[in-house]
């Protein structure tokens, strides 16, 4: 059964230059226990999503359309007492910035202390029993609970942040880039720390990153997020036979996921302002494969297998295009010419 | 703690340093510069043996790094001497003139911070509005006026042409009571107060109120306040967490306003006739009452010092970022 | 943005540029309506500054008389004495004007001289580092623990009070603040690419503090010299309202201070308030130039 959907989602952004729709039609679910990567370039809006989901968007951004359904309830049409009931009890956050994330004026045990009385009634003891508990799952020192956040390395902030976020035992995770800013060593650290409680705890999780080698490694499903817009959403066909050109971009982007020899490939180009979206299919100014039609009508998701879609045109043409975008020179050329 | 320990020590061995390089500042002025503090004393009359006794008396005899010595011990154990006029202990003058001082600037302090800090958060809630502009600009612009025009401006028309307040002093003729505590306890006190301490806060307060409009736009872009939200607090709880970030540098600020005022009200008090230490010395210099005036400059120098140097501490004690290196 | 831009190649160009520079800076300043406004009253008071001796009807220490002879003490403004006059007959709008002079005079030189200074001592602090930082940065210290206003008056009192001795003192006070902002600002300066670059091609020490370094903070440099322009205009009408200017020479608050000993508060409010007056305005043009100049520096400031 679904634990949270997303159904036709679309949030803006009121700018000085007009609103930016940010999240724009978005249809995704979550099962109990499951756990969903969602894929894209910085500022395609997938942070936006998470931030819909525990209601903290800025005071500029606002849903504009859609639900967001938690086992049936529409978390958008809560009043502040009842969504405040859900938050951190029933949906958790570790944030992009676990750098900010903490109160610099509080201790991490006052912190964790302070999301625990806010939902439960507990006695010290069962408090600091759970702490201790979230603690060595997270695999930090008893010790540091009594420290300040800016005691604590990046990476162990971001632990102290997992543990806090496990510590009421929520049925949904959302992290969104959680391991930003961290160098290599620890973010593979943060990763298989957040998969090992996924399994062990089976929990549902929800983690958003722009780096597709960690969704392949890590998730049940896969969503990739494209200008505000799902393009592909799958299992793990999506990047071992993807159908969205963008998607084939994405994955020669990471090493993991190449062939062995292959170089690494960026796609060229930036996705286009949210202020100006072209009529078409938002990606063709930077698809290779980019014909007349995809400059003059946006495609929509279609069916390309079990439970995979994928938002192009040509999907028939998937195979070939699978194979034309292993090479450079066919991102190089830029979009085809009509 | 260690990094604490050892950051205390070095600010209180700096503290020393700058206390001491002021004194010898100062102990310098009073001998090498030309009037002799004596010359107040010694007639023109005085016979060669007269004016030795006399030196000999004031300790003027003795190698100048005695004198140096001794006139180091003295002030570091505010031991001023007694007073060429008064006839009194200056220790027992300065203390005071001190608690009046302290009569005057702690309420204008107290009600500036209050006042200063609700402003200060309202123009940051009001962040980008026209108001906002305005009063921040009016802000900027009330502090650098001069606050002694201010005090002449004020004190013309509230106590001479309408005469609502009494023109100056720190209470009527005969309004001393037994102790300086009482005295202060009086409506006639409070109703000399009044004029000086507006006038005071006019400018007092700008700088709160200025500085937590500043952090609050800071603190509302924190990230933690999100989580905080997401984490399901109340409104309330929030608020909490974001007015402690806030107000850290405020008590740092509350600080340094302080020292500042000690020294920095000395127009005022001459303005409005204030029996305290800023006028003390102005009078002191003018009568060549040479053991007062040095202890009134000590002791405001030294407060400006303490004060500063609580306001780091503090700022470390609250704010656990501070690193001390 | 751009704007900033124009400043930081102004500062980096050549000494036959510097007048350019200045006008262009004062051009941009002149955009903001607070600007404007500032520059042009502070045009008009060095204006007065200049020409107020010349065009003022008496002497600033002249007795007005009346047509009997006497001394015309305290009277109210009219054709002939426009501020009226003081208790001993001298015509304040006169004292005015040339108060004027004295106040521009002080906060000039004292400005120009403690930023020449603190500059110096900043550059030189924050460039070498070591031994040379620790003792300037000390003294930096102790001059921050003197107290300016009951120093200056126990110095003058010992001293005598005269005008270059209250330039001095003012000085000696604005100098410590610009040192630490510029030395902060060369501290930063000196980790940027374009010093190790200078380095690398062999540039000598002084040659890149006087030519790659200076350059960049003055500025922040200018930015205190207008402020102490401000800084020192108060603190002269400060000394002179307590009794300890050069009586040799009427100020702003000079006048104050005659007028207040006298109890004009009560009796002659055209001898009060036009120094007063004058002195609050010409340090809010100031301040108005200054805020428009520090929005220029730091563009981040018209969003805040």
């Amino acid at each position: 059964m679904a634990l949270l959907e997303l159904d036709d989602l679309s949030i803006e952004y009121r700018t000085a230059a007009g609103a930016a729709r940010a999240v724009d039609g978005v249809s995704i679910t979550i099962d109990e226990g499951e756990y969903l990567g969602l894929v894209g370039e910085s500022g395609c809006g997938k942070s936006t999503i998470a931030k819909a989901i525990l209601g903290i968007l800025p005071p500029n951004g606002a849903v504009t359309k859609g639900q967001i359904r938690y086992r049936g309830r529409d978390l958008t049409r809560l009043s502040l007492a009842e969504l405040n009931r859900v938050r951190w009890r029933q949906i958790a956050l570790v944030p992009q910035s676990a750098m900010n994330g903490f109160d610099p004026v509080y201790t991490i045990e006052q912190q964790i202390n302070e999301a625990i009385e806010t939902h439960m009634k507990w006695s010290a003891a069962e408090k600091q029993s759970r702490i201790a508990e979230l603690f060595r799952l997270v695999g930090m020192e008893q010790s540091r609970l009594k420290d300040y956040p800016h005691q604590f390395s990046g990476g162990m902030r971001q632990r102290a942040m997992i543990a806090m976020a496990m510590v009421l035992d929520p049925n949904l995770v959302v992290a969104d880039e959680p391991t930003t800013g961290l160098d290599v060593i620890v973010q593979d650290q943060i990763l298989h720390r957040i998969k090992e409680i996924h399994i062990r705890l089976k929990k549902a999780m929800l983690l958003i990153t722009h780096d597709m080698a960690v969704v392949a490694e890590n998730c049940d499903r896969i969503a990739v997020m494209y200008a505000g817009r799902i393009v592909e959403y799958g299992a793990h066909d999506v990047f071992e036979r993807p159908f969205h050109p963008y998607t084939m971009g994405l994955c020669n982007a990471f090493p993991d996921l190449a062939d062995e020899g292959r170089e690494l490939i960026s796609i060229p180009k930036a996705p286009p302002s949210l202020l100006d979206l072209p009529t078409g299919c938002r990606f063709a100014e930077r698809c290779p494969f980019a014909t007349d039609l995809c400059r003059k009508l946006e495609p929509a998701l279609v069916s390309v297998g079990d439970g995979h879609v994928a938002a192009c045109h040509h999907v028939a043409r998937a195979a070939e295009f699978r194979d034309s975008a292993r090479h450079v020179r066919t991102w190089q050329a830029g979009p085809a010419t009509a | 703690m260690h990094g604490l320990r050892a950051y205390l020590l070095r600010r209180l061995i700096l503290l020393l340093f700058v206390v001491v390089s002021v004194l010898t500042i100062l102990f310098v002025l009073f001998k090498l510069l030309p009037g002799n503090p004596l010359s107040v004393f010694i007639d023109s009359n005085y016979s060669d043996e007269m004016v030795q006794r006399q030196k000999r008396l004031w300790g003027l005899d003795d190698p100048l790094w005695l004198q140096y010595v001794r006139y180091m011990w003295n002030m570091l154990t505010f031991d001023f001497g007694t007073s060429f006029f008064q006839m009194t202990p200056v220790s027992g003058i300065v203390i005071e003139k001190l608690l009046h001082t302290g009569a005057m600037i702690v309420p204008a302090v107290v009600l500036s911070v209050v006042l200063g800090a609700l402003l200060g958060s309202w123009l940051g809630w009001r962040r980008g509005s026209r108001q906002e502009g305005a009063v921040v600009v009016g802000l900027l612009a009330l502090r650098s006026v001069p606050s002694f025009f201010v005090g002449i401006l004020v004190l013309m028309v509230f106590s001479y042409q309408l005469g609502w307040f009494p023109p100056g002093g720190m209470v009527s003729i005969g309004g001393h009571q037994e102790s300086f505590w009482e005295t202060i306890l009086t409506l006639d006190f409070l109703g000399h107060l009044i004029l000086p301490c507006l006038v005071l806060m006019t400018r007092e307060i700008t700088s709160p109120a200025l500085l937590l409009r500043s952090t609050m736009l800071e603190v509302k872009g924190s990230d933690f306040l999100d989580i905080l939200r997401a984490k399901g607090l109340s409104e309330r709880r929030i608020r909490v967490h974001a007015t402690r970030n806030a107000l850290l540098p405020l008590v740092t600020d509350i600080a340094v306003m302080m020292g500042f005022l000690f020294q920095g009200q000395v127009l005022l008090e001459i303005i409005f006739a204030w029996p305290g230490v800023g006028r003390e010395l102005v009078s002191a210099l003018n009568d060549l009452d040479y053991p007062v005036a040095q202890a009134c400059f000590f002791v405001m120098a030294l407060i400006i010092l303490v004060f500063n140097f609580i306001a780091d501490v503090l700022y470390g004690f609250i704010d656990p970022r501070v690193a001390y290196d | 943005m751009a704007e900033a831009e124009i400043l930081t190649a102004s500062g980096a160009r050549k000494k036959s540029g510097a007048i350019a520079a200045i006008a262009r800076v004062l051009g941009v300043i002149g955009r903001y309506p607070t600007g404007a406004i500032g520059l042009t009253l502070i045009l008009l008071f060095a204006v007065i500054a200049v020409i107020g001796p010349a065009v003022a009807p008496f002497g600033p220490f002249e007795a007005t008389q009346n047509e009997l002879g006497r001394v015309a003490r305290l009277l109210p403004p009219s054709g002939s004495n426009l501020l009226g006059t003081t208790t001993q007959g001298i015509d304040v709008f006169s004292q005015l004007l040339w108060g004027t002079r004295v106040a521009l005079i002080v906060g000039v030189i004292s400005a120009i001289g403690s930023v020449i200074l603190g500059t110096l001592i900043g550059l030189v602090s924050g460039y070498f580092g070591g031994w040379v930082d620790e003792v300037l940065m000390r003294v930096t210290d102790v001059a921050f623990g003197i107290p300016f206003l009951p120093f200056a008056l126990v110095v003058i009192s010992i001293a005598g009070p005269s005008l270059p001795l209250v330039i001095l003192l003012v000085t000696l006070f604005l100098w410590r603040t610009t040192s630490r902002v510029i030395r902060a600002q060369v501290l930063t300066l000196k980790t940027r690419p374009f010093i190790w670059a200078a380095r690398a091609a062999g540039a000598s020490e002084f040659g890149i503090l006087f030519i790659h370094i200076a350059p960049n903070v003055l500025p922040l440099s200018f930015l205190y010299m207008a402020i102490g322009v401000q800084g020192g205009v108060m603190l002269e009408a400060a000394l002179s309202f307590l009794g300890f200017g050069d009586p040799n020479v009427i100020s702003w608050g000079g006048m104050l201070n005659h007028a207040f000993r006298a109890g004009a508060m009560r009796t002659a409010w055209w001898w009060v308030v036009p120094p007063g007056l004058a002195l609050s305005l010409f340090v809010i043009s100031v301040f108005m130039v200054t805020r428009a100049y520090e929005e220029l520096l730091n563009p981040r400031l018209r969003e805040m």
